[in-house]
């Protein structure tokens, strides 16, 4: 290794920034274009490591992967006020996930309210737009609907049984490139 | 929403109306046509399926797509 290439690397690792424990900050330092590289690195991180669960534990991996986003809904949701109403709850649920996933409360033309009533049960249909699970798949060309999909299910219902007490269930209508439309049942 | 079908393009497979999951198209005379575009979600499925790129829709909401490596489209872009 050249002394060359060892000084650059100081160089490179060396500020004149004063750095105070109690200094709390404000913004993120790096520009959103330094932290492109670390996103697409978490991205294909992430994504290996579903195809690599999904290979080892086949379909018991949506059963992990479910529990894991249930629990941390619940741990999440734990310290946001309860309240009965779904509809009170979505939308804490939706400053709870701002900046991950957005939803919207969604109805088809033919309904006349948000929740609906159809074949002995009671759901909210949701549009997911922007959601970090559905690009991380792009990115790694995974298939939607899968294990990683199953951690925003599980994050949804455990928010929303904890916010409300109410038991519920999220089942994946249609997964697109630019939404995905979800039932929330309610029990 | 407004979808617009370019009927020149539409070669009418039929894609889109199988694959839109609000039943949004239907096919007239070989064409597709949004007969329901209220009903539309903007999943944007019928634009990945559609192999004439006859899809157009209008105030619909951009999903962020951080996936998209901007370094292999600035490549991309150098070659194409
Ligand atoms: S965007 Fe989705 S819901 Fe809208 S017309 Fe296309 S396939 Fe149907
Ligand atoms: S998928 Fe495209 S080409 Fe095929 S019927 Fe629909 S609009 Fe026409």
């Amino acid at each position: 290794m050249s002394a060359g290439y060892i000084d650059e690397l100081h160089e490179a690792f060396h500020s004149d920034l004063v750095y105070r424990p109690e200094d709390i900050p404000l913004d993120c330092s790096p520009k959103p274009k330094d932290l492109e590289q670390t996103l697409h690195g978490v991205m294909k991180l992430n994504g290996l490591v579903i195809r690599s669960l999904e290979e080892i534990a086949g379909r018991g991996a949506n059963a992990v992967t479910y529990r894991a986003g249930k629990k941390f809904g619940h741990e999440v949701a734990k310290y946001f006020q309860k309240r009965e109403d779904v509809e009170g709850a979505l939308h804490e649920l939706s400053d709870l996930l701002r900046g991950q996933y957005s939803f919207e409360v969604w109805k088809p033309e033919d309904k006349e309210t948000f929740i609906i009533e159809e074949n002995g049960e009671t759901f909210i249909y949701l549009v997911f737009h922007d959601c970090i699970v559905r690009q991380t798949l792009r990115r790694n060309g995974l298939d939607q609907g899968g294990p990683l999909c199953q951690t925003l299910f599980g994050y949804v219902v455990g928010a929303i049984e904890e916010i409300t007490g109410r038991k519920a269930k999220l089942e994946i209508v249609h997964t697109g490139p630019n939404a995905c439309l979800k039932k929330l049942i309610l029990k | 929403m407004e979808i617009h079908v370019d009927k020149d393009a539409c070669v009418g497979c039929g894609l889109c109306v199988k694959d839109c999951p609000m039943h949004v198209y239907e096919l007239q005379d070989n064409v597709s046509v949004a007969v329901r575009p209220n009903n539309c979600m903007g999943c944007l499925s019928c634009h990945e399926i559609c192999p004439a790129q006859a899809l157009e829709h209008r105030g619909i909401y951009a999903a962020r797509r951080h996936y998209i490596d901007i370094k292999v489209c600035e490549m991309l872009r150098k070659v194409i």
